[in-house]
């Protein structure tokens, strides 16, 4: 499962999520890409899965770039326990993904796979998302 | 004959007046560049759309008018909502017409690599655009580049280009553009996909990370 090597911390405050993705938020290595339009905490289990699903659609064509990484600690108490005696111990770990984000990105693959691929893995995610490609788009 | 765009100057700032000219179908816009003054300019959004739909795309230089003076512009750079494809804000060069610029020009690969063909490889495209230096009339639309002679781990640099009439490469000679390359190979097993994917995701429990500050507090007790 994806999490950080080191850290400077082990726990971390919630945060806010607002406003959008200023970075990472257009192609930058493949052709095809999947776009988050909504905020979320997504977590190394749900990027793996979606990992997972794309590279077993593609099977043993092209090549899968991640753009988040779950570097977030998220604590959780355990159960049957009173409030108070300090803050619970880390559980998993999630990126922070703002409306723009690109999730996941592919290359060596036809724009049909691709879509598909993203599509499956867009299944595994609590955000949602949009397939994008380098071709030009309709500027509103 | 080069295209000329009219447009405005604008005395009006802000996200508020931003907005309203984004309503009514106008760009807010900033001149600049040659040592002049910026000028904060409107203009019409169907013509950036109309230059960004053209074959040269932003390298297309045109003429914007306003004032009663045309000058030669090409687009710098533009603002564009990641989620909702809104254009926001273009920022616009002026241009010397004897004077070399440079601009990042796309590549363009036509032919099927011998290394996919044959060999169950796959094109990489690396490196999609390279910045080149020329006169404004010599800026080409593309540089197309053949990779059928490619085979399974074979590369293109910059240095394999040939560049057009009057075109300086800058790119770096040594960057890759393109590479074939072999898939990485994922273990399939037998298991259905939904399960194998939820007990690959569910598998390894994490274990906690190595924290930074406790080395260095140990560090420094050991210094005392």
């Amino acid at each position: 499962m994806l999490m950080p090597k080191k850290v400077k911390f082990r726990k971390s405050h919630r945060g806010r999520m607002r406003g959008q993705a200023q970075r990472g938020n257009t192609l930058s290595f493949g052709e095809f890409g999947l776009q988050a339009l909504e905020p979320g905490w997504l977590t190394a289990r749900q990027l793996e899965a979606g990992r997972i699903t794309i590279t077993r659609f593609i099977k043993r064509r092209g090549k899968l770039w991640l753009r988040a990484f779950p570097w977030k600690p998220v604590t959780k108490k355990p159960t049957e326990v009173r409030m108070g005696k300090g803050k619970g111990d880390p559980e998993f770990w999630v990126d922070v993904i703002r409306p723009g984000r690109v999730l996941f990105e592919l290359e060596g693959v036809t724009e049909d796979v691709a879509k598909e691929a993203m599509r499956l893995a867009s299944h595994k995610l609590p955000v949602k998302t949009r397939f994008i490609s380098r071709e030009y788009r309709e500027l509103r | 004959m080069s295209l000329v765009i009219k447009s405005e100057k604008r005395d009006l700032f802000g996200k508020n007046a931003s907005r309203r000219f984004r309503k009514g179908g106008l760009v807010p816009a900033v001149l600049y560049g040659e040592g002049a003054e910026s000028v904060p300019l409107v203009l019409a959004k169907k013509d950036i759309v109309m230059i960004l739909k053209s074959e040269t795309r932003e390298n297309t230089i045109f003429k914007i008018a306003f004032d009663s003076e045309e000058k030669d512009v090409m687009i710098k750079a533009l603002q564009i909502n990641a989620t909702s494809d809104e254009l926001l804000h273009a920022d616009l060069i002026l241009i010397a017409m004897d004077k070399a610029i440079r601009v990042s020009v796309p590549i363009e690969l036509f032919g099927e690599a011998v290394g996919v063909k044959t060999e169950g490889g796959f094109v990489d495209f690396m490196t999609r655009e390279v910045e080149i230096e020329c006169l404004p009339v010599d800026i080409p639309e593309r540089i197309s580049v053949d990779i059928s002679g490619l085979h399974l781990h074979e590369s293109l640099k910059v240095a394999d280009l040939t560049a057009p009439a009057g075109v300086k490469l800058i790119s770096d000679p040594g960057t890759v553009l393109v590479l074939v390359q072999v898939p990485h190979e994922e273990k399939v097993e037998a298991k259905p996909e939904e399960e194998a994917v939820a007990a690959e995701a569910a598998a390894a429990v994490p274990a906690e990370p190595e924290v930074i500050k406790k080395e260095r507090k140990k560090e420094e007790a050991e210094e005392k």
